[in-house]
Parts: C-alpha cells; sequence; structure tokens
C-alpha cells in the first residue's frame, strides 16, 4: 500500500500541514484561548 | 560557569541533533521514493559491503539522538524551565512541544526503527522475507522522523525567536 511517506515531496507536504496544525494548537495554548 | 554549562549544552545538542536529523535528510535525498528491497539486495557481496556502512552510520546517529534529547532536557532544567515546558505552561508550551516531538523522534527510533533494522541489518537472525518486511517498517519509521523534524524545528527555533508568532 503507497502511503505520502513514500516519496520525498509526500514527507515534506505532510510534515508542513503538520507543522500548520500544532502552530494553529499551540498559539491557541499560549494566547489562552 | 552557568553560562558556559548552558553554551556547552547548547553546541553539543545541535551537534547531535544535526548528525541525527541529518541523516534523516540524507536518506531522503538519496532515496526520495521508496523502492522494496528484493531478495537479490540482501544476499549479494555488495550488499553485505553497503550493510557495514550502514551499520556504523546508523549506531552513530542513534547515539546522537540519545545526546541530542539528553542535552536538551539538561538545558531545560538548568534554566529551571522543565516542568513548565513539559506540562506545556504558557509560553513553554512552545519549546515543550518541540520536547514532545522530539521525545516521540527518540522513541520510535530506538523502539520501532531499531528493532527492525537490527534483523535488517542481520544483526539478529531473520529469513530474507522477514528482511524485505523489515525494511518497509524502517522506511515508515526513517520518514516518519523526517516528517515530525519539521515541526520540531520550527518549535526549537520559534522558542528563542518566534514570540510575535504567538502574540
Amino acid at each position: 500500500m503507497k502511503v505520502p511517506f513514500d516519496t520525498a515531496t509526500g514527507t515534506i507536504v505532510c510534515g508542513l500541514l503538520l507543522t500548520l496544525v500544532l502552530y494553529l494548537l499551540v498559539r491557541q495554548l499560549v494566547s489562552g484561548g | 560557569m552557568e553560562h558556559a554549562f548552558d553554551f556547552t549544552m547548547r553546541w553539543a545538542h545541535f551537534i547531535a541533533a544535526l548528525i541525527w536529523v541529518g541523516h534523516n535528510y540524507a536518506s531522503v535525498v538519496q532515496r526520495p521514493t521508496y523502492r522494496p528491497l528484493t531478495r537479490d539486495d540482501l544476499v549479494s557481496t555488495e550488499s553485505s559491503a553497503f550493510m557495514a556502512v550502514l551499520n556504523r552510520e546508523h549506531g552513530t546517529f542513534r547515539y546522537a539522538s540519545v545526546v541530542a534529547w539528553l542535552t536538551g532536557v539538561m538545558m531545560l532544567w538548568q534554566r529551571g524551565w522543565l516542568v513548565d515546558a513539559l506540562t506545556l505552561n504558557g509560553y513553554f508550551a512552545v519549546i515543550g512541544t518541540g520536547f514532545w516531538i522530539g521525545t516521540l523522534m527518540l522513541l520510535n527510533l530506538w523502539l520501532v526503527l531499531w528493532p527492525h533494522q537490527k534483523k535488517l541489518l542481520g544483526f539478529v537472525p531473520a529469513t530474507v522475507e522477514e528482511r524485505v518486511r523489515c525494511s518497509r517498517i524502517t522506511h515508515l519509521s526513517s520518514r516518519t522522523n523526517t516528517m515530525l523534524s519539521i515541526p520540531l524545528l520550527f518549535f526549537m527555533a520559534a522558542s528563542s525567536h518566534g514570540s510575535a508568532l504567538f502574540g
């Protein structure tokens, strides 16, 4: 079964998306929202 | 003396992290697309020489991961930030998120990747079929850490230089 991690592009795109999601969550946490 | 300790820990943290995560990026550059290993890959003479190189390389970055993690913990402890970072308290949530991602990567390396890599490299007995199966798991485990390193580096950098992003 193919997964995004099978290509360099897929790995990097997943990493960037995870960064965005975590950034939004941590920003909420820091601002006490 | 306190500053010298902090600086030395930071320096060691950078070097160890570069060796560790640099290995992941080197793998992505050298083999951007997954190619399943075959029986021939694992039994040819040329491959055994290649496996010896992998062995040395793998040991180096595996222990670099421990140094990176320990020096990170030491820095947090020395500054009195450890508990706040681990509990994601206030702005410490930024460095704390980096800490937890790094911890996840360390556990993935030692508990998922390494046991399968041992079989793949032939350190423990395994059939060729089992080693081929392990190569798939080590690939996914390695790429998971590459993927996790992207937010990890973001939060590490942001903890010192990105306060405006979290304002």
